[in-house]
């Protein structure tokens, strides 16, 4: 209705009601003195109800004296009206304020931490790192220095090829591309042997350059040198070069399992139970008093960080306890079977090593106890051994 | 001096209302009805609005009419406007 409806709403208007027979009058003179009255409205002949600024009220009842009318205030709407309400509530805004001030300040401090992109190394490592710099839960953001922590976790692991830090909102966000561990790389005109890295029996030795100081079907310990880096000559002196060569050998890989002829097996039952605790930084409550009603039971601990919006997190950890109820069977296995099990454990646990390699022999070896086995497994594999050692001269 | 500045007022193309005295009536829908330029209010009911203006009287006839906004140079009413006529003083008798 009006154009300036929102502003007078910030100022503040009166709804009032003017009765008198010479409303036309009152009207006329609001005007000339410049008295801005809006929703006018006769209800009857000597009556009007209208708005006005709260500001200029008191100018209207002189008027009203000088036009013999009667003038009464019927509602009060605005802002000033308002503040004047909540005042009263002082408490109410106090806590007001002190929550808007809780929020701001605590979106100031890093809650969370999170890293992204890593296989292989643990969280827990480059976390510590950072911690050492000043990058850890509860920290201001405004103290942190990233350059600085990119620096420290850049010059205290080489496995890591890039770092960046990004701060979002009251998470830190530390991203890391792992690199391959560099091999040790020995230049071609410096002088090294050739030395074996595993005990093994020699198969097969042929050296391109340096001189072989083991034979065929010679036992080597690990360290011993293999294709040693120099040359003797009839005529010339000892001469040092860079070993090259290639050797194959024998490499024995064994496992041994224990295995036992009675033994209890774990089986879930399939009943759970959930208890839930709350954490506040470092004091932990818990909602539940009784421990699980199970006999025997596994505990699985999931925790959740609580967050307003999607990324500022609260110093709030919601803690779930899952107890899930196992029962206890005892199974009695006979030899044979024993055997297999502790041959198919055995197995297993080499087959990483033994992958891609020339397979000689299995051997399994049984000793038999009185309630348990020992099977011991050994693969006999053929590969490439020695690895490069610079000669220090 | 009247009619020259009259003149100048025409080659300069500005409206009348602002260059002289002359009200402006707008009626917008037959519920919205803007005056400018008026001197007064002489009488005002629910079903009739009397407006003086520099050149005559303005009478509106209709129903729950109202003063939506009212400034000194500028009045709305809105209501059921039914009719509209005009009073012309002479120019003896305005001076």
């Amino acid at each position: 209705m009006n154009s300036n409806n929102l502003l007078q709403y910030i100022k503040g208007y009166v709804h009032i009601v003017v009765e008198g027979y010479y409303i036309e009058r009152f009207i006329n003179i609001c005007n000339t003195k410049n008295i801005l009255l809006w929703n006018l409205k006769k209800e009857n002949s000597i009556l009007l109800r209208a708005c006005v600024e709260v500001t200029k009220f008191k100018e209207l009842k002189e008027i009203c004296k000088k036009t013999k009318c009667k003038i009464k205030i019927e509602g009060k709407k605005g802002v000033p009206f308002v503040i004047r309400k909540y005042k009263k509530r002082k408490f109410f805004i106090a806590l007001f304020l002190f929550m808007v001030l809780v929020i701001i300040s605590l979106s100031n401090f890093i809650w969370n931490i999170d890293i992204e992109g890593n296989t292989n190394i643990p969280k827990d490592e480059i976390i510590f790192i950072a911690s050492k710099q000043g990058l850890s839960t509860g920290k201001l953001k405004g103290k942190i220095d990233t350059k600085q922590v990119i620096n420290q976790i850049r010059l205290e692991r080489d496995d890591i090829a890039w770092v960046g830090i990004e701060i979002k909102g009251t998470n830190a966000i530390i991203k890391i591309v792992e690199a391959d561990k560099k091999p040790e790389i020995i230049n071609e005109d410096e002088y090294c042997n050739i030395i074996s890295d595993r005990d093994a029996v020699i198969t097969k030795v042929s050296a391109k350059n340096g001189t072989p100081l083991v034979k065929e079907g010679d036992v080597v310990t690990k360290g011993d040198i293999i294709i040693a880096g120099w040359m003797e000559g009839k005529y010339t002196e000892t001469r040092y070069v860079h070993a090259q060569g290639e050797i194959q050998a024998k490499v024995w890989y064994s496992s041994t399992q224990k295995i036992g002829l009675k033994e209890t097996v774990k089986q879930e039952t399939g009943n759970e139970e959930s208890k839930y605790s709350v954490k506040f930084n470092n004091f932990q409550i818990n909602l539940h008093k009784s421990v699980p009603k199970f006999e025997k039971y596994d505990t699985i601990e999931t925790n959740k960080k609580l967050k307003l919006f999607s990324n500022f997190y609260l110093p709030i950890e919601l803690i779930e306890y899952t107890y899930k109820e196992y029962q206890e069977t005892i199974v009695i296995r006979s030899q044979e079977e024993a055997k297999k099990i502790g041959e198919e454990r055995a197995t297993t646990e080499l087959l990483d090593k033994i992958q891609g390699k020339e397979i000689l022999d299995k051997q399994v070896k049984v000793k038999s106890e009185n309630d348990f086995i020992e099977v011991e497994v050994i693969y006999e594999v053929e590969e490439n051994i020695g690895i490069e050692n610079k000669i220090e001269i | 001096m009247k009619r020259k500045s009259r003149k100048l007022d025409e080659i300069l193309e500005i409206p009348v209302e602002l260059s002289t005295n002359t009200p402006k009536v707008t009626v917008v829908g037959f519920e919205r009805l803007l005056i400018e330029n008026y001197r007064g209010i002489l009488e005002y009911q629910e079903y009739f609005v009397r407006v003086n203006t520099y050149i005559g009287i303005i009478n509106i006839n209709g129903f729950n009419l109202q003063l939506e906004e009212m400034t000194s140079d500028d009045l709305l009413v809105t209501g059921k406007i039914d009719s509209i006529d005009f009073e012309t003083i002479t120019d003896d008798e305005d001076t």
